[in-house]
């Protein structure tokens, strides 16, 4: 017998053999959930876990930012392959695994983002996402206001539509922390030490 | 505190009792992790509701969980994913160490995970010839000192910034400081090399969803994203038990976990793979391989007390709640899992022979289950396995067994109880009861009138 065949032997002979169970109750999941203004609502659960957070009105304003965070220091940029950010910014497309380390800051959009936990959503077949928005120390977001849900759920629905799901979905909740030494917060152990969302309420970046 | 014996937990608790820096660390831990557990469950208003439906949708996927794995490999296998079975421990390493070694890995980077843990995968590794770093923080830190985690959550809990400062300073020849961020920005620029090295990432999984085939990872550092996304090979380890069925019912568990663990809303990252990327130049691992170990689990399917051990999400926070941990901390229990939850699932796995002293290593006030996000009734547990020990104990005390059974017959009868209880009074005045009780705690002195007689002559005239 294979190990699956022995394994799904033993779990049916154990299920079988067990005497029977109470009927299991299902709680009510039900909540009215009021509606808030969503911007306001995401801007402040970010800051709440030490994100950075500007809302802009148009392109010209997300360049005016970015050129903000970034500041006079020379840095090398690395960008997503989201074609609005090779519009609106100077950097090199998508670096491979290898190359991502060189870089000081990464930019990249997020399809979707979730007011009440301050939460990014990176989805990898609309985007090259995963070597940027996690190897730089700095990490900046560009996402449309009209992107922002509410909930968790509303999240979770959006990223499994038809039955389908990209291979890499990326839920990025702050920066990188860990307070494994003696239980004192550090930011920034492996993945960005910064992130900077950019909300924008001018027209949807095209994707 | 290395190496630790299940079978000798009285022991170990001893010697954990008389460390006086361990309990001070524990108890700022368990303190710290407890309340901001409790202000996250008030900071929703139906987090009752939340614990029982968890609870409904394992004890669903338990109760069908044949079907429920079949369905999930068949989906992750219609996304590339190569799936393997292994019944126990040694045969999860052989096929982990097989598969690294075909590929020519050298270094691994490893993610925390506790079922691997269980396995002692990096011991297989390395006698396999492969170089294998733990990237978690607290794991980094206790692989360096070459010690086991001793909370599910915080690995390094038991060991001071100074000890970190100075394994680090013999073990990476970082200059001495007590500065943590320096301490963990020293981590993070070692471990980077390792991350850029590495041939094969190896992690846990959270969840594996049947619907989609879908695996979810969650953590705060970043390092279960680099050991999934750098290396072009990905091995997931998953015990049967970590299956639930719908990508919707993410909603009630990535609620709960964060909150029951460290009081976060959500952690930082949620990783969610399905499968291999579907074009070469895509980013992300070329092979996935998901292993699926039972190990013991299925048995434990057997009944309905024992099969609700197979809910727990490893959340830690039965640990943090627990006053029997809150002193003694994880290592005295000599297992990967302490804590109460570490008390039932170990003798379990690893038979009550070896383990028989860890269903007695609590107190059954109920905390643990007042705190579990999946409403597993661990002190039901831990007397269903006391049944066992007692009914297995061949030659068991029969003093014992004769006071239990007094004690059976003096609790049926007033008459006697009420004897009992005067004769407790005059005994107690004469002679010290109960040596093995009296020597780390004081007994309190019976009130001088029981209940019964206070009513007698006062109370029911009130």
């Amino acid at each position: 017998m294979s190990s699956r065949e022995t394994i799904l032997a033993s779990i049916r002979s154990h299920l079988a053999a067990s005497p029977p169970d109470d009927q299991p109750e299902c709680g009510s999941l039900f909540t009215v959930t009021e509606k808030v203004p969503l911007v306001d609502l995401f801007k402040q659960s970010l800051e709440a876990v030490d994100g950075h957070c500007v809302v802009v009105q148009n392109e010209q304003q997300i360049v005016e930012q970015i050129a903000r965070i970034l500041g006079d220091r020379p840095r090398r940029i690395a960008i997503s392959d989201a074609p609005a950010l090779k519009r609106l910014v100077d950097g090199e497309v998508a670096p491979n695994a290898h190359d991502i380390f060189a870089f000081d800051v990464g930019i990249s959009t997020a399809q979707a983002a979730i007011a009440e936990t301050g939460t990014l959503v990176l989805d990898s077949a609309r985007e090259r996402h995963r070597f940027v928005s996690l190897v730089p120390p700095v990490h900046i977001a560009i996402v449309d206001a009209q992107s922002i849900f509410q909930t968790l759920g509303e999240a979770l629905a959006f990223i499994h539509q038809n039955n389908d799901i990209s291979p890499a979905v990326t839920f990025i909740t702050g920066p990188s922390r860990t307070a494994d030494i003696e239980l004192t917060l550090a930011i920034g152990v492996h993945g960005p030490q910064e992130l900077y969302v950019i909300i924008n309420e001018g027209p949807p970046l095209a994707r | 505190m290395n190496h630790l014996s299940s079978e000798t937990f009285d022991e170990n608790a001893k010697a954990a009792l008389a460390d006086v820096q361990l309990r001070g660390a524990l108890r700022n831990a368990t303190l710290l992790f407890g309340k901001r557990r409790l202000e996250a469950a008030r900071s929703l208003s139906n987090w009752e509701d939340l614990r029982t439906h968890a609870r409904a949708i394992k004890d669903e996927v338990l109760l069908h969980l044949d079907r429920y794995l079949e369905t999930f490999v068949a989906n992750a296998e219609k996304r590339g994913t190569v799936v393997h079975w292994a019944t126990d421990a040694a045969e999860a390493n052989a096929i982990i160490s097989k598969l690294t070694r075909d590929r020519g890995a050298r270094t691994i980077v490893k993610s925390k995970s506790m079922t691997t843990e269980e396995t002692h995968l990096n011991t297989a590794l390395e006698a396999a010839g492969m170089q294998v770093v733990e990237t978690d923080l607290g794991e980094y830190i206790i692989q360096l000192a070459h010690e086991t985690p001793s909370h599910i959550i915080a690995p390094a809990i038991h060991k001071t910034k100074g000890q970190i400062a100075e394994l680090f300073t013999s073990t990476l020849g970082m200059p001495p400081t007590d500065d943590i961020a320096k301490l963990t920005s020293t981590a993070r620029a070692t471990l980077r090399d390792r991350f850029a090295a590495a041939d094969v990432g190896i992690s846990g999984v959270n969840f594996g969803i049947a619907e989609t085939g879908t695996i979810v990872i969650v953590e705060n550092e970043g390092n279960i994203r680099l050991t999934t996304s750098l290396p072009r090979i990905h091995i997931a380890v998953m015990g049967i038990e970590k299956i639930i069925p719908r990508f919707a019912d993410l909603d009630v568990f990535l609620k709960l976990l964060p909150r029951s663990g460290t009081g976060q809303s959500l952690t930082t990252y949620q990783s969610f793979i399905t499968g291999t990327k579907r074009n070469a130049d895509d980013e992300g691992p070329g092979e996935l391989h998901i292993v699926i170990m039972d190990n013991g689990r299925s048995r434990m399917l057997a009944h309905p007390v024992t099969r609700q051990s197979l809910a727990c999400i490893r959340c830690g926070a039965c640990l943090n709640a627990c006053p029997v941990y809150q002193q003694v901390g994880g290592h005295a229990y000599g297992s990967v899992y302490p804590g109460p939850i570490g008390a039932v699932i170990t003798p379990q796995l690893l038979g009550l022979e070896k383990t028989a002293q860890l269903p007695y290593a609590s107190s059954l006030c109920g905390a643990c289950r007042e705190v579990c996000p999946v409403k597993i009734d661990i002190p039901r547990l831990l007397l269903h396995l006391r049944g066992e020990i007692i009914a297995h104990k061949k030659n068991g005390s029969a003093a014992e067994r004769l006071a239990f059974k007094m004690w059976a017959r003096v609790m049926m009868s007033p008459a006697l109880y009420n004897m009992g209880s005067m004769a407790g009074r005059l005994i107690q005045k004469v002679m010290p009861l109960s040596k093995a009780w009296t020597s780390g705690r004081d007994l309190r002195p019976i009130e001088q009138q029981s209940f019964r007689e206070l009513w007698k002559t006062k109370l029911s005239h009130e």
